[in-house]
């Protein structure tokens, strides 16, 4: 039993947690980072996303510090990020609407803050386990809010495990990027650190408020909450973790031969998820779908400009039908809510709000986390603030031919979701 | 390994050797001269001179000489400045407002009257958003790290920094440096800064190191006139090394106290290095004058920048509120004691008529006169202690906009550093060209005590070019400060 400051630390627990703050290296002066209507849709989710790192020579030489340096001038580049939210006084039409005036982002080089923590097990031992909730002790868990104007949009915090092995984890607040936009925004801190000349980040064109009517209903695929006031997240009636587990390309090819056309691997996984938990739970049978079109991206360096829709189990409940038929169902039949969801005005969850989310991250680069050229072991995103119907979040792995896949659900229903997953 | 030390013994016989031969020869030339004079023909020499005694002849050339020789001999050598290199802050280490009020809010001690209070004081301070703070002061709490260990990486950082550039710049070597006076008001671990700077750069085991604690902000020119008295007693060709900083890391006052509350919100990382020699050689500047003025007699004088304890028992150093009143008088004080010194003939006497009508005719008739120093120097580095100070020494010197520009920059770019905010106002005057041969340049330091300490120096080499800690950005001042810096 170790002792901290007078506190007991359980054994094997991830404890000696040191903040600090990383701030752009140079002056950003009076601007304002305006917020879209789709940035505003998402305010109540948080990305946590680890980066696992092997112990050895290069990573013993990762110091704090070596990942402190590339920071300074990452931070001028993605200055938004540094930034602290705040509400636009001259909001008009909140006083008419009698909600809070919008929210948008004040550059004002606050900075990025950094948690500095020690386990100690191993970090084999550690990924061996798969211990659902593992993802929570390696990113900071902190949300937006209460003192809303205090509140750091990013934390990374750096985890050393007993064998030398470090876990970099990223708590993202939603609201400034969709997972793609995180994904690069890291991606090219790992550029300034090996030295090289990252490509130039596009913050262009600004945000512009949409125009929305008012008293429209929420759309389907999400869930409206609310009014939420100054702290930003939607405590869930019961308690949420992220399991992380790995679907082998066996298993893949196992799924691809059953179906009658070739169909693309994430229908293909997230259609076997959307089975398992109509199986452990009942219903299900509408789930909504978050996608990343590469192709239809606007070149943004942050933008929450994910695809987000329904899609309807017809006729036979999920849990009975064929993962081939729910696959191509995911594949067509998804109704596509995107714009009607940045539009509507008032506050929703959409990851677990009115059904199980379904997450595509096919195309999001998280292996090219290169630090001193060293590519992660593994790469797990969950995410916080997630509505109880819960999420699925489908990833690349380590060598790109399986897939890892987080699932965030209810505590209880992840012991059944690991039977399942092992009879399949 | 040190090598041998140098002949000291020798230089000093020398020294007596050239003051013996010139007291035998000065005698001889007079004496040859008053008899070579009785050997002329008579109608080249005047009537009076055949007519004196040898003696009286001999007397008549032989005292002047001799006053003359002594005089050359025993006057104080001149003390020159070779170099001098400041710490450059990097943007690692850099504190934007909304972070340091961020950071505040995080100290359970500091409630939310005393984040407003603090917040009003950083929106008037003059400092701006790229001033920096120690490695130990970006944690959050900050206290909790402000370690022995923390302290002493501060000093690595900063000490060792601009010793680094100094001695690149001189291309002097460590074991050429004669006497080492280093001050730092706030942190004296043992061994000292100059131990620890004797054993980072391998200094000679005969080096004559002090390390001045406790003198406050101004404690830079004490420093400068100690080595100035130390190298005019040490053999020619002497160098000495001063150092002029301030540790923050130990210094962060964890309480609620108002007056405590401003060292923190105005203090910033800084430090720099000086090289002195009491020959002309390679040198950049002279020294002309260090005048010190001491009011610590006077009691208000003396606790007006007190370090103590609060009510709940933390250290921080507090400032009283009639502290520019103070400084004021001992500003006054040592005007009256370097103006003889520095200002021409026409100045003097006008104040000294304003004096004595003051005096005669009654106070009330006459304001007293302020000498004009733009007579008597170019350039002005006043210590950035807050805005606050330098207002009120523009005011009382009726000195123009540029003439205090380098003191406000140094407060807007690097913040409060203590002893050596002169240094870096000295950078920026040289960074932006405005230096040229034989300028004079006066510096003017305040600190506990109360101390108001002056320095006279004269340029004999501008700089080369603008390397140094305004480099990356001489280019962007200077800038217009707001009264009240947004946020």
């Amino acid at each position: 039993m170790v002792y901290e400051q007078g506190e007991e630390v359980l054994p094997g627990a991830v404890h000696g947690h040191r903040l600090s703050t990383v701030v752009p290296s140079s002056v950003t002066g009076e601007v304002d980072y305006p917020l879209s209507d789709a940035d505003l849709a998402f305010k109540l989710h948080y990305l946590r996303g680890v980066y696992y790192y092997p112990p050895g020579d290069v990573t013993r030489g990762i110091t704090t510090k070596v990942i402190k340096d590339p920071m300074f001038p990452w931070l001028d580049d993605y200055f938004p990020v540094a930034g602290r939210v705040r509400r636009d006084a001259a909001d008009v039409a909140a006083g008419e609407g009698g909600h809070p005036p919008r929210p948008y982002i004040k550059c004002n080089d606050c900075g990025v803050r950094i948690v500095e923590a020690k386990c100690d097990r191993d970090m084999a031992e550690w990924l061996r386990d798969e211990a659902p909730g593992r993802l929570s002790q390696l990113c900071y868990d902190k949300v937006l809010g209460p003192e809303l104007f205090f509140s750091p949009l990013l934390y990374v915090q750096i985890t050393n495990f007993k064998c030398g092995g470090l876990a970099l984890g990223f708590s993202w607040a939603h609201l400034i990027g969709d997972v793609a936009s995180a994904a690069t925004c890291f991606n090219k801190w790992a550029q300034i650190l090996s030295g090289k000349k990252p490509e130039p980040t596009v913050l262009t064109p600004e945000n512009m408020p949409g125009h929305s009517p008012a008293g429209a209903t929420a759309p389907r695929s999400v869930k409206q909450v609310g009014p939420i006031e100054d702290h930003w997240i939607v405590p869930a009636g019961r308690d949420m973790a992220c399991y992380s587990f790995h679907v082998t390309e066996p298993t893949l090819k196992k799924l691809q031969q059953q179906a009658a056309v070739a169909t693309g691997t994430f229908e293909l996984v997230a259609a076997l998820m959307w089975q398992t938990v109509a199986k452990i739970r009942g219903g299900v049978e509408t789930v909504t779908v978050v996608k990343n079109d590469a192709a239809a991206r606007s070149g943004r360096a942050l933008a929450n400009e994910m695809k987000v829709g329904y899609v309807e189990a017809s006729g036979s409940s999920p849990a009975k039908a064929d993962v081939a038929e729910l696959a191509a169902l995911l594949a067509k039949g998804v109704v596509d809510e995107t714009a009607a969801v940045a539009a509507f005005p008032g506050d929703v969850l959409v990851y677990g709000g009115a059904h199980l989310t379904l997450v595509d991250m096919e195309q999001v680069d998280v292996y090219g986390l290169e630090i001193k050229g060293q590519r992660p072991v593994h790469v797990e995103y969950g995410m916080d603030g997630v509505g109880e119907e819960g999420a699925v979040l489908v990833q690349p792995d380590a060598d790109g031919r399986g897939r890892t896949v987080t699932a965030v659900l209810p505590r209880d229903e992840i012991g059944s979701l690991r039977a399942a997953l092992q009879d399949a | 390994m040190s090598s041998p030390p140098p002949p000291l013994g020798n230089n000093g016989l020398l020294k007596n050797v050239h003051r013996f031969v010139a007291a035998v020869a000065v005698p001889l030339a007079a004496a040859a001269l008053a008899a070579a004079a009785r050997l002329l023909p008579q109608e080249a020499t005047s009537g009076w001179l055949r007519d004196a005694r040898p003696v009286h002849l001999f007397l008549a050339v032989f005292l002047p000489a001799a006053a003359a020789t002594v005089y050359l001999l025993l006057r104080p050598r001149a003390v020159y400045l070779v170099d001098y290199a400041c710490f450059r802050t990097a943007p690692n280490c850099r504190v934007p407002f909304s972070t340091f009020l961020e950071h505040a809010k995080q100290v359970p001690a500091l409630n939310e009257r005393s984040i407003r209070f603090m917040t009003k004081l950083l929106e008037r301070s003059g400092l701006g958003e790229e001033t920096c703070l120690p490695p130990a002061h970006h944690y959050i709490p900050t206290y909790k790290y402000c370690t022995l260990d923390a302290a002493r990486g501060e000093v690595d950082l900063v000490v060792f920094g601009a010793l680094d550039d100094l001695f690149a710049k001189t291309g002097l070597s460590p074991s050429a440096i004669d006497i080492l006076v280093v001050n730092c008001s706030l942190f004296c671990p043992t061994p000292s800064f100059v131990d620890m700077i004797i054993n980072r750069y391998k200094l000679r085991s005969d080096v004559r190191s002090v390390h001045l604690a406790g003198m406050g902000c101004s404690a830079g020119i004490v420093s400068v006139g100690l080595a100035r008295s130390l190298l005019q007693v040490a053999p020619e060709n002497s160098h000495a090394l001063v150092v002029s900083t301030e540790t923050i890391t130990p210094n962060y006052y964890v309480g609620s106290e108002r007056a405590m509350l401003l060292p923190n919100c105005l203090f910033r990382i800084g430090g720099a290095a000086a090289l002195l020699s009491n020959s002309p050689s390679k040198a950049r500047f002279r020294l002309k004058h260090v005048v010190r003025t001491l009011t610590g007699a006077q009691d208000s004088a003396y606790a007006c920048v007190f370090q103590e304890e609060d009510d709940v028992g933390n250290v921080g150093i507090n400032l009283s509120k009639d502290l520019m009143t103070i400084a004021g008088n001992a500003l006054k004080a040592n005007i009256t004691a370097i103006g003889p010194l520095v200002l021409p003939a026409s100045e003097q006497l006008m104040f000294a008529a304003a004096f004595i009508a003051r005096k005669v005719l009654g106070g009330g008739r006459f304001r007293p006169y302020i000498p004009d120093f733009r007579t008597a120097f170019e350039h002005f580095c006043i210590h950035a202690g807050g805005r606050a100070v330098i207002d009120e020494l523009q005011r009382s010197l009726g000195l123009s906009d540029e003439q205090v520009e380098a003191s406000r920059m140094a407060l807007h770019r690097f913040g409060n550093t203590s002893s050596s905010s002169l240094w870096y106002e000295l950078a920026y005057i040289e960074a932006k060209g405005r230096m040229r041969r034989g300028d004079r340049v006066w510096m003017i330091g305040f600190g506990s005590g109360f101390k108001c300490n002056s320095a006279a120096w004269e340029c004999i080499q501008p700089a080369a070019n603008a390397e140094g800690p305004w480099a990356t950005c001489i280019h962007r001042y200077p800038v217009d400060i707001p009264d009240v810096l947004k946020h």
